[in-house]
């Protein structure tokens, strides 16, 4: 290795360690949910004699006490003060994360590796608020997430139209000409089938578009790029070669954000999930309440639950503080079966 | 001329080519683009694309890729190059032409430009006409520094036949025995190609004069000629440019010359329509 190797090594190392300690304080704000006190004196003792106790490395026990000490204090910090936390599927840079950001830039947003694990999450109260897709323009809906929507008792306060911009992200220094595989998700990789074909770029598959990044950026792949949000790029350290890569401008993914508490805000559109008896024209009576009242429905879906029995999810514009929409919710209720009002909320479109 | 089975306009019978970038239509109005000649900064390109629009130009050009005589000349900004002119065209709403030198290059030039440029030296780059004769945007096909009119046209050729028909010649000044100016405009060529080819054609004084108050005459004179357009090198600030100072014009001096065009333009409509009165070899069928 020469020393610019060796140089680039250590920042690779360094963004590792940043990334690492932001992950431990993302871990110690969850812990604060679960713990009766901030201050757990027995653990910070047994922590601090668990990592000095076997270490025989380069640095002395008295320097790692010293550094975990600060990292401690400052987990304290953190736990004081009143963060509300937003989980999201993927990883840091998904743009998930992207849409949590975008509805509301103080909440913390925290990587989940599943949607049941956000959904569990947020009921527990480990998080405050959870971030999930619904559905997507040339994707179509999100099923997974559909069926735990049935089946949970939190609230939809808040929905996010996020137009999806991919980035072409390689290594800084990379020359665009050396650049042959594209590693990113499935979808993302399908989205921007056109750009990868004109400039003979193969695509790669990769479990996700933010892993897809971390793993360029740590692997330190040469002739290698990946696609991924502009967040991803700050994230992980890499150069933008070519941003709007995707074939059309027309790739729009919807976020429901999800709570335990209702949303107290005035809203503009509501979204609610039923089911109908098995007969003739149960649903077209359900959709006749809200057409008679001239209430325009944004979304439906329907979703199997058991055989020949499904769930309904309707969107509609309005807030439930008018009385046109609480007379049609009633009016709906009665008429259908499992009727419940998910929330109201207001939508934001995001260019 | 033999072999141009594309390029020529058969005796009037070809329909002569309008070669469209966004709302350009280049063949049947006169177009100016105007810009520096190098991308120096994302400050400099920015802020003399500004200019050149609010004096009306049509199009930006700036070189992302140079090449220079010199080795150890400016060689230009390469990619970085090409995110500012992406840039300055969100900004401005101008189509952007930019020279590709490289045939690696040019599938990445595409993303980021409207119209390719084929430099003179390369001219008679074969590889590189192939490569352009595969895309499907214009390509704007300079004039090689000591070539005839049918060896520019048989590189025309080249792109046509490899399958692109949007090809536009621009006239860059020729080398010849005279030193006053770094080349001398070859204003005949002209009227020249268009009784042979149906390709459109402009001119570009900046380089075909080298001298900056050479490049208004010759702009007025290009008109005169019948050529489809004019491209100039314009810096928002000459005595700094990294490229061709001795040429570039600062854009006061560039919104005069378009006033002074604009005049030129009615006068000259005037007289094309009493030529279109009198019956001509070369008319045009409607």
């Amino acid at each position: 290795m020469n020393l610019k190797e060796i140089r680039e090594n250590i920042d690779l190392l360094d963004s590792k360690i940043l990334r690492l300690l932001n992950h431990r304080m993302e871990l110690a704000l969850m812990a604060k949910r679960l713990k009766p006190q901030i201050e757990d004196r027995e653990r910070e003792r047994e922590l601090l004699d668990r990592i000095g106790g076997n270490w025989k490395g380069l640095i002395n026990a008295e320097l790692i006490e010293r550094i975990y000490i600060e990292i401690i204090n400052e987990s304290k910090n953190l736990q004081q003060k009143d963060n509300k936390l937003i989980a999201f599927q993927g990883e840091h840079g998904a743009y998930s994360e992207v849409a949590s950001r975008k509805w509301n830039s103080d909440l913390i947003p925290v990587p989940c590796s599943g949607f049941a694990e956000i959904f569990e999450g947020v009921t527990s109260g480990l998080y405050d608020y959870g971030i999930v897709p619904v559905e997507n323009t040339l994707g179509g809906s999100v099923d997974q997430v559909n069926r735990l929507l049935i089946n949970t008792d939190l609230n939809v306060v808040g929905a996010v139209e996020l137009l999806i911009h991919h980035c072409l992200l390689t290594l800084p220094g990379t020359d665009y000409r050396e650049v042959s595989a594209v590693y990113s998700h499935p979808q993302a990789l399908a989205q921007c089938r056109y750009f990868l074909a004109r400039n003979k770029l193969k695509p790669v598959q990769h479990y996700n578009t933010a892993g897809a990044a971390r793993m360029l950026a740590e692997k330190k792949l040469k002739g290698s790029a990946a696609i991924g949000s502009r967040l991803s790029a700050q994230l992980y350290n890499l150069e933008i070669i070519k941003e709007d890569i995707e074939d059309l401008d027309r790739n729009v993914t919807r976020f429901l954000v999800l709570s335990k508490e209702e949303n107290r805000e005035e809203g503009d559109k509501c979204s609610v999930i039923f089911s109908t008896e098995h007969k003739a024209g149960t649903l077209f009576r359900v959709l006749e309440v809200f057409a008679r009242k001239n209430i325009n429905l944004t979304r439906i879906e329907s979703i199997p639950n058991e055989p020949g029995s499904y769930a309904f999810f309707l969107d509609f514009m309005g807030s439930n503080k008018d009385d046109k929409v609480v007379k049609a919710l009633e009016e709906a209720e009665e008429i259908t079966t499992d009727f419940k009002l998910m929330g109201c909320y207001k939508e934001r479109k995001v260019v | 001329m033999k072999n141009l089975k594309l390029t020529s306009l058969n005796g009037g019978d070809n329909k002569r080519t309008v070669v469209t970038v966004g709302k350009v239509k280049i063949g049947e109005d006169f177009v100016v683009i105007a810009g520096p000649c190098s991308v120096e900064s994302e400050e400099q390109t920015i802020r003399t694309a500004h200019k050149v629009k609010e004096a009306g130009a049509d199009m930006l050009r700036g070189g992302a890729f140079k090449p220079r005589t010199s080795p150890y000349d400016f060689q230009g900004l390469g990619l970085k190059g090409l995110k500012i002119l992406e840039k300055a065209k969100k900004e401005t709403g101008l189509p952007v032409v930019t020279e590709v030198t490289d045939p690696r290059d040019v599938s990445w030039v595409c993303e980021y430009a409207d119209v390719l440029q084929i430099g003179t030296r390369n001219m008679q780059n074969f590889s590189l006409l192939k490569e352009v004769g595969k895309i499907d945007k214009p390509v704007l096909l300079k004039r090689g520094i000591y070539s005839t009119l049918q060896e520019w046209l048989n590189c025309a050729e080249y792109v046509l036949a490899g399958g692109n028909p949007k090809v536009i010649l621009c006239e860059r000044g020729i080398r010849t025995f005279e030193t006053y100016t770094r080349n001398t405009l070859d204003l005949g060529i002209v009227p020249s190609v268009k009784e042979v080819s149906h390709l459109p054609i402009i001119v570009d004084p900046s380089h075909g004069t080298g001298r900056l108050s050479i490049i208004e005459p010759m702009s007025l004179a290009a008109m005169a000629a019948g050529a489809d357009g004019i491209l100039i090198e314009v810096h928002c600030n000459p005595c700094k440019a990294l490229c061709d100072k001795d040429q570039a014009m600062p854009p006061d001096m560039f919104a005069g010359l378009m006033k002074k065009l604009q005049a030129l333009r009615s006068c000259m409509n005037e007289i094309n329509q009493d030529k279109k009165n009198r019956p001509s070899r070369y008319s045009e069928t409607p």
